[in-house]
């Protein structure tokens, strides 16, 4: 199948009633969440995965989450520019900007811009999704047991480094995820590991449990430590489409903003954060007047925006191509197509291409969507700010605990998801970053049986994972990264010492 | 902070030391040529092991640079007890019904958590739990514990 014929199928599945209804729920949620600061899409996608059982066909389901994911980069903006409060991890940027634009009266302008940068960047990195993924995925028909364990080891190892926490602690994490998904049957030998005498966690720990008790739980235990109450929205926010000069001075940053997101995206651990620092970085570096971000300039809401939506919309293309999730709340759509008995991978596109070409299409869809709810409507959005917290935790408890139980109906997953909450209440107070965490769950059977099937090929011999080109090429880039690292680590402690010796 | 953080790395380390020796003795780890079950899990042991040493090792490094201040009052009891509320509402949903319980633990929540006063406690906990019936019963025909009172 071509990729017009493609396209064109994914858009008759897309355009289904129930797939257009579960499309704007998944859009309606996600700049929901967005809006909301305290719960992420990552969170809100964990959430909602008991409900993937419930909804029985997977373009339905993945739509919704996909949704979710985009939309909630939508909605981030709003909060981060009406009270300089990010509602989603990749708004942070835009408060510097943002905000100042709305202490000035152009809150409007600012929320306008956003929308629109966001919906044409979303545009465009579907738009690459949709000639870039095929092909790709036509490319990794060649992995083999050596490609696979380099590309997931190489692709933890870069959501450790690139999420900006401490690599120690991340790595921590990263092994603490592979040893849970170690948890029941050896996947080879059939062996029982770390069950220590009980039957029901033969079968492993669920994702569910761990997503819901680590993302959703977690944080809401945390936030309960808060003393900080939200401020009600008195900003006005005005008219909210952008005028000429504004489009004129913003349109090279939302391009620029949409390239930088679009290839940050891909890379495993890049993500939707990363791309919007980046793209802010870049638009200061190369403005004409850097002097003036930070005091309330339109390119800095323009560019991160943008570099935010391609980059949330890219970091589909190594799920769907390589089977390979790249942040945590693709993490979720990951488990969510496995609950359907999807794996994606390269065989994804050939196998299911109602579910590749159909969730491709409802981006597009999506994207038009998100400008309609976000920009006329920006002030329903706001006024969700004034649900007490007080109201809102309580009843994401019940939905988790009600929602966990149904999957299995016993009470152990309860129970299972309290323990990942306080895992995860427990990072969040030691400061680790909780992301590589479902990353390795996931990854955590494929590392593991490539590994050894590598090493029964080879017969134990551990240069087939340098002498083929493409894990040859992998495990180079893997091991620049760990000694570039190591040295950046070194140079700056003893650079520290120094200075502070002086 | 850095004590706790000091806690946790010993905990990390010698954590690995154990799951190495687990894998070791128990799982068996085979050889390069043939890996066993506990091969990987003696590396991530390993691994846990060595983190746990050099987190320990930056700690001391950033000794001098004393502990962070946060402006923000942070309550610690009341994770605490909103996960006892968490524990007893799992424990109670299978015994006494779904409706019972969740009303139970909203009025708790409200009360303790919150510390509202009662006509607000009463109507968030009642709507709370009749629209969690209605999303999971009615919408999403999700399967729930029968109520002990009902029978």
């Amino acid at each position: 199948m071509d990729i017009f014929t493609g396209l064109i199928n994914g858009f008759s599945i897309a355009l289904t009633g129930t797939n257009i209804l579960f499309c704007f729920i998944g859009a309606v949620i996600g700049t929901a969440v967005g809006v909301l600061p305290g719960l992420g899409p990552a969170a809100t996608i964990a959430l909602l995965l008991p409900i993937t059982y419930v909804i029985g066909s997977p373009v339905t389901a993945v739509i919704m989450m996909a949704g979710i994911y985009y939309g909630a980069m939508y909605g981030g903006s709003t909060t981060s520019i009406l009270l300089n409060l990010p509602g989603e991890a990749a708004s942070v940027v835009t408060c510097i900007d943002g905000y100042q634009m709305a202490k000035k009266g152009r809150a409007g302008a600012a929320l306008g811009i956003a929308a629109i940068g966001s919906f044409i960047a979303g545009t465009v990195a579907v738009v690459g999704l949709t000639f870039f993924a095929p092909p790709l995925a036509e490319f990794a028909l060649d992995f083999g047991p050596p490609e696979y364990f380099a590309l997931t080891t190489l692709g933890l190892l870069l959501a450790v480094t690139l999420s900006g926490g401490s690599i120690v602690k991340g790595l921590i994490i990263l092994v603490v995820g592979l040893l849970l998904a170690m948890v029941g049957l050896d996947p080879i030998s059939g062996k029982i590991r770390f069950t220590f005498g009980s039957i029901v966690l033969q079968g492993g720990f669920d994702f569910v449990t761990l997503a819901m008790g680590v993302f959703g739980l977690g944080e809401i235990l945390y936030n309960l430590e808060s003393t900080l109450k939200t401020e009600i929205v008195t900003t006005k926010i005005g008219k909210v489409f952008p005028t000429l000069k504004d489009w004129a001075d913003s349109k090279w940053a939302i391009f620029r903003g949409s390239v930088i997101g679009f290839f940050i995206g891909i890379i495993p651990g890049g993500g939707a954060v990363i791309s919007s620092l980046a793209s802010y970085a870049v638009e200061k570096k190369y403005s004409k007047h850097p002097e003036e971000f930070g005091q309330g300039i339109i390119q800095g809401v323009a560019g991160p925006e943008s570099a935010n939506n391609a980059a949330s919309s890219s970091s589909f293309i190594p799920l769907l191509t390589l089977g390979i999730p790249g942040n945590a709340a693709i993490a979720m759509i990951f488990a969510a197509l496995m609950i359907q008995g999807i794996t994606p991978g390269p065989f994804l596109v050939a196998e299911h291409p109602d579910v590749f070409w159909g969730v491709v299409a409802s981006m597009y869809i999506g994207n038009a969507m998100l400008l309609v709810l976000n920009l006329p409507m920006v002030g329903i959005w706001v006024q969700m700010l004034r649900v007490p917290y007080g109201i809102l935790a309580p009843v994401i408890v019940l939905f988790t605990t009600v929602g966990v139980y149904s999957v299995q109906n016993q009470v152990f997953d309860i129970y299972s998801m309290l323990f990942f909450a306080v895992l995860g209440y427990g990072m969040r107070k030691l400061k680790f970053d909780p992301a590589p965490l479902p990353l390795a769950f996931v990854l955590g059977p494929m590392v593991e049986r490539s590994l050894r099937q590598s090493l029964l090929i080879s017969g134990g011999d551990l240069t087939i994972f340098v002498s083929r080109p493409i894990s040859g090429t992998l495990v180079a880039i893997f091991v620049i990264l760990v000694v570039g690292q190591t040295v950046f680590f070194i140079k700056r402690k003893t650079g520290g010492n120094k200075a502070s010796a002086a | 902070m850095k004590t706790y953080e000091r806690i946790t790395a010993i905990i990390t380390s010698l954590g690995g030391v154990w799951i190495m020796v687990y894998a070791w003795h128990t799982l068996k780890l085979g050889s390069i040529h043939v890996p066993d079950a506990g091969f990987l899990p003696f590396l991530c042991g390993a691994a846990l092991a060595i983190l746990g040493i050099v987190w320990i090792l930056i700690l001391q490094w950033k000794k001098e640079q004393g502990n962070e201040g946060s402006a923000e009052r942070r309550l610690w009891h009341r994770p605490l007890l909103s996960l006892t509320l968490m524990v007893l509402y799992g424990w109670a949903m299978e015994i006494v019904g779904y409706i019972t319980s969740t009303l139970i633990f909203m009025v708790a929540w409200q009360q303790i958590i919150e510390r509202e006063g009662w006509v607000k406690t009463m109507v968030i906990s009642l709507i709370g739990t009749l629209a969690m019936y209605a999303l999971f019963v009615y919408l999403l025909k999700v399967p729930i514990p029968s109520e002990f009172f009902v029978g």
